[in-house]
C-alpha cells in the first residue's frame, strides 16, 4: 500500500472538513466518524459526468456492492457494501487517491450511517404494465438457427460503428421511427421463425393472434455475452429490465405505447438483483436482437393520444365556427383571388373521372359539386350542372357555356333524390373538420337518387404511393435512395402559421413533397410580379379515412375505393333514403 | 339559368324552411337561345322533371306558348312534343332576376345567368 505523507493527509483532512460542512448544509446528511457500510463520495456525481458504470468498475473491486446511488444534477453520490470491511477497504484505497472526479482530480469520501432515502428513480423489481419477459424461450440450437438466417459477416468491415440491420416484410425506418406501410419488401419474414409463434400460442394463449409481418434483425458490435438491460421511461419513472440471452420480450399495452424504451450504448451494464439488493456487472458484447412487429394498417385510434404519432398528425380539432371562418379566409377567398390563374392550370381531366362520367347513359342528371372551372362539365347528352363556392370560377364556367350556380357543398341548393350522378373532385379536403366533411358527404347522398352514384376525390396524405411499385420492384438502390431522401428531406414542415388571431395554427406545406401532418396550409403562388402567395387550407386523408367516413353513413354502399394521382377516391351508391 | 336548372333548385337548406320548392322566379331579362335538339336526350330527361313546376315557370316568364299542361302518353315518339319540351327546358334562359324562397321569402340573385345560392352563416 502506498505511503501517504503527513502533509497529504492533512490536506485530505482539510478538504473533507470543507466538504462535510458544505454537504451537511445542502442535504442535512449525517456523517459517521467510525466506519460503516456506506460511503458518500463528496465531490463527484452525475452533475460532473460520473456514471454508475464507472463507479461500479472501481468500487466493485473492494467487495459486494448493495447500492449505488447517483442523484440527478448532484455532484455527490453514495455507495454501500455488504460489509463494513469492504467499505473500509474502499475508503483506504480511494479516499483522496482515485482520480475520477472532475478534471481527473481525486475523490473524497466520508462514512454515512445509512444512505439517505432520496432514492434515484431506477426501479428493478417491477415491469411496466403489459411487459412480459419469457426467459429461456429458445434453446441454444434454435438460437443458432435464427442467427444463421442472415449472415452479417460479409457486411462487417473495419468501420462498423454500432450496428448492422436487416429488414423483412417492411423496412423499419429509424429516421421516422416507423415503416412505410405502402412499401412492403419482397422478402417476407423467413419461415424459420414460425416456431416462435406456435410456441407463444401454447405458452401465452392471449397472444395466439399475433402474426408478425415485419422483422428487423439488429447486430450490435462484437465482444462476448449477449444479455442486456433495457430502460423503460415514463414521466420520471425509470424501470430497468434485464433481457437475458435467448429470452422473448413481449411489449404490449401500456409498456408498448405509453413508455419510451431504449438501450443505452455502454460497454457493460450494472445490474441490481431485486431479491438480494446487490449489484453486479454484465459485460456487453455481440448482441443480435430480432424485433418482430405487426404493422397496423389504417388509422390508429389508441388511447395513448399524447404519444401517438397518428393522433398528433391528425391535427387539432377545429371547432365549427372556427372552421367556417378558416374556410372563408383560406379556401373561398383564396380561390376567388386565384380563379383565373387556377383555371389556366386546370384543363387536363383525370382519366378515371372521365370514365365515371362516361358511365352514365344519355339523359342522366349529373351534378359537379365544387366544379372549379368546369373541366368535367360539357358532355352533350347529359344534363350536367356545376356549382362552386367561387363566383370567379363559376363565371369562367358560364362563359364556357356550362349550366352553373354559386353554391356551397355543405348546403347543396338542389332537391333531394334528383341526381343520377354527383362528382366531388378535390373539394371535401378543403373542409376544416371531420363533422363538416361528413356533412358534405351527407348532402351529396341526399341529392342522389336511390341507385345514383357519386365519385369522390380527396387529396391523400401519402403522395408517394403511386411511385412505390416501379421503384420498389426494381430494387434499384439509387432509385430507392432518391425516393428516400426526397421523402425524408422534405417531410418536416418548418413554418407554422397562426390564423384567426392565434386560435389555430397550421404548418405550411412544401409543394410536391410528402405531407407530414393532415391539416396543412398549401401555398399557391401567383405568376404576378410580386409572386403573391396565398395559403389554402387542406385536410389530407389517411389511407382508409375516406372509407371510414363513408361507412358512417348507413344509406350508401362503397362500390370502389382506390388511389389515383395522389388522391384517395371512392365511388358510392345510394341504397336508400 | 335554364328552366331545367330551376326545376332542380331548392332553398330547403335555409334554416326553418322545409321544402323550399319550387322557387318563384322574378326575371328582368329572359333570353331564348338556340340549343341542338336531341330527342333521345329529352325523352329520357322528362321522367326526371317535375312537369307542373316546369309549366308554371315557363308560364310565369311568359314563355309557355303551346307547352301542354301534362306530358302526353307515349311522348317518346312524339317529336313535336319533345321539341316543345326541349325549348322550355333548355332554350329559355333567365339572365337577370331573382329566385324567391316560397316559405321564407329569401331572395337569391341571378346575374349573367348565374343564380347565387350561397347562404349567410346565420341562415343555416
Ligand atoms: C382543388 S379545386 C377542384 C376543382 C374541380 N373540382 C377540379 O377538379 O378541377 C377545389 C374547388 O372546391 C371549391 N370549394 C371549396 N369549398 C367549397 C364549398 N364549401 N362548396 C363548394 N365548393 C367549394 C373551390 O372553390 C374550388 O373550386
Ligand atoms: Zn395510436
Amino acid at each position: 500500500m502506498e505511503q501517504v505523507s503527513l502533509s497529504k493527509q492533512k490536506k485530505i483532512f482539510r478538504k473533507l472538513n470543507k466538504l462535510r460542512i458544505a454537504l451537511t448544509k445542502e442535504t442535512g446528511i449525517e456523517f459517521s466518524s467510525c466506519p460503516t457500510e456506506s460511503l458518500a463520495v463528496c465531490n463527484v456525481g452525475l452533475a460532473n459526468g460520473l456514471t454508475k458504470e464507472l463507479l461500479f468498475e472501481h468500487f466493485s473491486k473492494q467487495g459486494t456492492l448493495t447500492n449505488i446511488n447517483l442523484l440527478p444534477g448532484k455532484s455527490y453520490c453514495f455507495v454501500s457494501y455488504l460489509t463494513i470491511e469492504s467499505a473500509a477497504k474502499a475508503n483506504e484505497a480511494f479516499n483522496g487517491k482515485l482520480n475520477i472526479a472532475q478534471d481527473n482530480k481525486p475523490i473524497y469520501m466520508l462514512y454515512v450511517p445509512k444512505i439517505p432515502l432520496v432514492d434515484n428513480n431506477d426501479i428493478w423489481h417491477e415491469l411496466p404494465p403489459g411487459l412480459i419477459v419469457l426467459k429461456d424461450y429458445i434453446t441454444s440450437s434454435e438460437e443458432k438457427n435464427l442467427l444463421d438466417m442472415h449472415n452479417f459477416t460479409n457486411q462487417i468491415d473495419g468501420n462498423m460503428k454500432h450496428r448492422l440491420v436487416k429488414h423483412y416484410g417492411y423496412e423499419f425506418r429509424y429516421d421516422i421511427n416507423n415503416v412505410d406501410k405502402d412499401k412492403p419488401l419482397n422478402e417476407k419474414i423467413p419461415s424459420q421463425c414460425d416456431f416462435l409463434w406456435e410456441r407463444l400460442s401454447n405458452e401465452r394463449p392471449e397472444f395466439k393472434h399475433f402474426k408478425p409481418d415485419q422483422l428487423t434483425i439488429n447486430f450490435y458490435s462484437p465482444g462476448h455475452g449477449s444479455s442486456i438491460v433495457m430502460d423503460f421511461k415514463n414521466g420520471d419513472k425509470h424501470i430497468c429490465v434485464l433481457l437475458p440471452q435467448r429470452s422473448l420480450l413481449i411489449m404490449s399495452g401500456e409498456s408498448r405505447y405509453d413508455w419510451n424504451h431504449g438501450i443505452v450504448p455502454r460497454k457493460f451494464d450494472v445490474i441490481k438483483d431485486p431479491a438480494s439488493g446487490t449489484y453486479s456487472c454484465l459485460k456487453r458484447g455481440v448482441r443480435v436482437s430480432l424485433t418482430f412487429r405487426k404493422i397496423l394498417q389504417g388509422i390508429c385510434d389508441c388511447v395513448y393520444t399524447d404519444k401517438c404519432d397518428s393522433f398528433k398528425s391528425r391535427g387539432q380539432i377545429v371547432e365549427n365556427n372556427v372552421a367556417a371562418k378558416l374556410e372563408k379566409l383560406h379556401v373561398h377567398q383564396v380561390y376567388e383571388n386565384i380563379a383565373d390563374h387556377f383555371s389556366d392550370t386546370r384543363h387536363k381531366p383525370w382519366p378515371n373521372v372521365l370514365e365515371f362520367i362516361q358511365s352514365f347513359e344519355t339523359g342522366s342528371v349529373l351534378i359537379d359539386a365544387g366544379c372549379g372551372n368546369g373541366k368535367y362539365l360539357g358532355r352533350q347528352d347529359l344534363y350536367d350542372i356545376g356549382f362552386d363556392y367561387s363566383a370567379g370560377l363559376i363565371n369562367i364556367c358560364k362563359n364556357r357555356g356550362h349550366e352553373v350556380c354559386v353554391g356551397d357543398c355543405l348546403n347543396i341548393p338542389i332537391k333531394d333524390n334528383s341526381a343520377d350522378g354527383i362528382l366531388s373532385i378535390a373539394v371535401i379536403h378543403h373542409l376544416a373538420n371531420k363533422n363538416r366533411r361528413l356533412e358534405a358527404l351527407k348532402e351529396i347522398v341526399r341529392v342522389l337518387r336511390i341507385g345514383g352514384k357519386a365519385l369522390i376525390y380527396v387529396w391523400a396524405k401519402d403522395q408517394l404511393k403511386g411511385q412505390e411499385k416501379s421503384s420498389y420492384i426494381k430494387q434499384d438502390r439509387k432509385n430507392r435512395k432518391s425516393l428516400y431522401t426526397q421523402a425524408a428531406s422534405v417531410s418536416y414542415e418548418t413554418e407554422t402559421v397562426n390564423l384567426l388571431d392565434g386560435t389555430v395554427s397550421f404548418p405550411v406545406h412544401t409543394n410536391r413533397t410528402q405531407f407530414k401532418t393532415q391539416d396543412v396550409l398549401v401555398p399557391w403562388k401567383l405568376k404576378d410580379e410580386n409572386k403573391t402567395t396565398f395559403l389554402r387550407f387542406y385536410h389530407v386523408f389517411e389511407n382508409n379515412e375516406l372509407e371510414l367516413l363513408c361507412n358512417s353513413l348507413n344509406n350508401v354502399k362503397i362500390l370502389k375505393s382506390y388511389y389515383d394521382q395522389g388522391n384517395m377516391c371512392i365511388i358510392l351508391e345510394k341504397i336508400n333514403n | 339559368m335554364k328552366l331545367l336548372t330551376h326545376n332542380m333548385l331548392t332553398s330547403k337548406c335555409v334554416k326553418g324552411v322545409n321544402v323550399g320548392y319550387p322557387l318563384t322566379i322574378n326575371a328582368s331579362d329572359v333570353r331564348v337561345a338556340d340549343v341542338d335538339f336531341n330527342p333521345d336526350f329529352i325523352s329520357r330527361l322528362i321522367p326526371k322533371i317535375d312537369w307542373p313546376v316546369l309549366y308554371n315557370a315557363a308560364e310565369s316568364l311568359g314563355h309557355v306558348e303551346d307547352l301542354p299542361k301534362e306530358t302526353p302518353v307515349n311522348y317518346e315518339n312524339n317529336e313535336e312534343f319533345l321539341k316543345k319540351a326541349h325549348r322550355a327546358l333548355l332554350e329559355v334562359e333567365v339572365v337577370h332576376g331573382e329566385l324567391v324562397c316560397p316559405e321564407s321569402g329569401r331572395k337569391f340573385p341571378i346575374n349573367n345567368g348565374i343564380p347565387n345560392m350561397l347562404l349567410n352563416e346565420d341562415e343555416v
